[in-house]
């Protein structure tokens, strides 16, 4: 499919998650809620993902470089807590590894169990 | 002179530059500390805090950069949907490693940030730093913090979390590639799974399911504080 169908679906989808964010009386992101639009878009394939490769490839590969303004827009905000600012890294570096140490020995460990008590072998076989 | 850096093709230049620096850094050093990401933002604001270039300028061109940040994390749903089936097959623990995830990273937020003396309006603005931008603001402004402090602490648990990331992994011995993506996502949000995805398809697509859960998490947790 050509590139620019491509980007006009992907920005309908963000333009309809954004419009249904605003609607919400809870705070989810218009961006969450385009994922989940396009999850659905693709279940019920009203969408395919090969048509959208070449435009989704593209975003995924550079995502994190869409990311340096916000990183850079730190310096807006840094007489806020210039003060405290040692105290603020130290408070985001070690939370950031017990999260990530909690997430991930509690997924390991759970499909562990869950191998163990119900068989892989036999639930791969529900789904191919 | 001005007048050039307010032009949006600027701050585009400037942040493609840095980045492509940051990329060439990796490849010669071969180590996660070269982060492209990481070098690309030093890099940025040196130039602008020596040259007494202002942040509005830079905005110019960052602002359509950023333009790209919705769209690349809804992208994500493509690669979820290609690992459809671990989903199904392993919702449970996925769905409970967000929780605990989520639930740790509150509380060690609130007990560090007492422990280091840091007042009720900064604690409050650091509880949600876990969880992707618009869900952190939104969270902060309900339970009373300052969105633009929480702004800092996401972006930079952010890009921690993608610097960090490889490390983390062999420092916990993670080796269910599942485990890994949750994790990543769950406290790193949107940034950490740009590296999750450079990791693997598996990493990134789990990594990118969870921004989504642990996000909503979170605001059921925020009810709460």
């Amino acid at each position: 499919m050509k590139m620019m169908f491509q980007i006009g679906i992907l920005f309908l989808v963000c333009l309809a998650g954004h419009a249904v964010s605003s609607l919400l009386p809870f705070p989810v992101p218009g961006t969450v809620i385009a994922m989940i639009f396009l999850f659905l878009l693709l279940l019920f394939k009203l969408v395919k993902a090969d048509h959208m490769k070449p435009l989704s490839d593209f975003l995924l590969k550079n995502m994190a470089f869409f990311f340096v303004p916000a990183g850079v827009n730190i310096l807006a905000n840094l007489d806020l807590v210039k003060d405290k600012v040692f105290a603020l890294i130290a408070v985001v570096v070690l939370t950031t590894v017990l999260t990530f140490g909690a997430t991930a020995l509690t997924v390991q460990g759970v499909i562990k169990l869950q191998d163990r008590l119900f068989g892989s072998k036999k639930k791969d076989g529900e789904k191919v | 002179m001005n007048e050039i850096f307010a032009s949006p093709y600027f701050g585009v230049f400037l942040s493609i530059l840095t980045y492509e620096i940051g990329v060439w850094i990796q490849k010669r050093t071969r180590s996660a500390a070269a982060n492209p990401l990481l070098i690309s933002v030093v890099l940025c604001i040196l130039t602008l805090v020596l040259g007494r270039i202002p942040l509005d300028s830079y905005k110019n061109g960052g602002d359509i950069i950023s333009a790209f940040l919705g769209p690349a994390t809804a992208v994500l749903a493509i690669s979820i949907f290609s690992r459809l089936d671990l989903l199904k097959k392993y919702f449970f623990p996925i769905f409970l490693g967000t929780v605990v995830g989520s639930l740790v990273s509150v509380a060690s937020v609130y007990f560090l940030c007492k422990a280091f003396g840091l007042d009720d309006v900064l604690t409050k603005s650091m509880l949600p730093k876990s969880v992707t931008t618009p869900f952190a603001m939104a969270i902060s402004e309900n339970i009373g913090g300052l969105p633009a402090v929480t702004v800092a602490a996401v972006v930079l648990t952010g890009i921690l979390g993608n610097v960090l990331a490889p490390l983390l992994i062999r420092l916990f011995r993670v080796k269910n590639p599942i485990a890994a993506g949750v994790a990543i996502g769950t406290s790193s949000h949107a940034v950490g799974t740009s590296k999750a995805i450079e990791i693997g398809e598996t990493e990134g697509a789990m990594s990118g399911i969870a921004i989504a859960m642990s996000g909503i998490v979170t605001v059921v947790i925020s009810i709460f504080l």
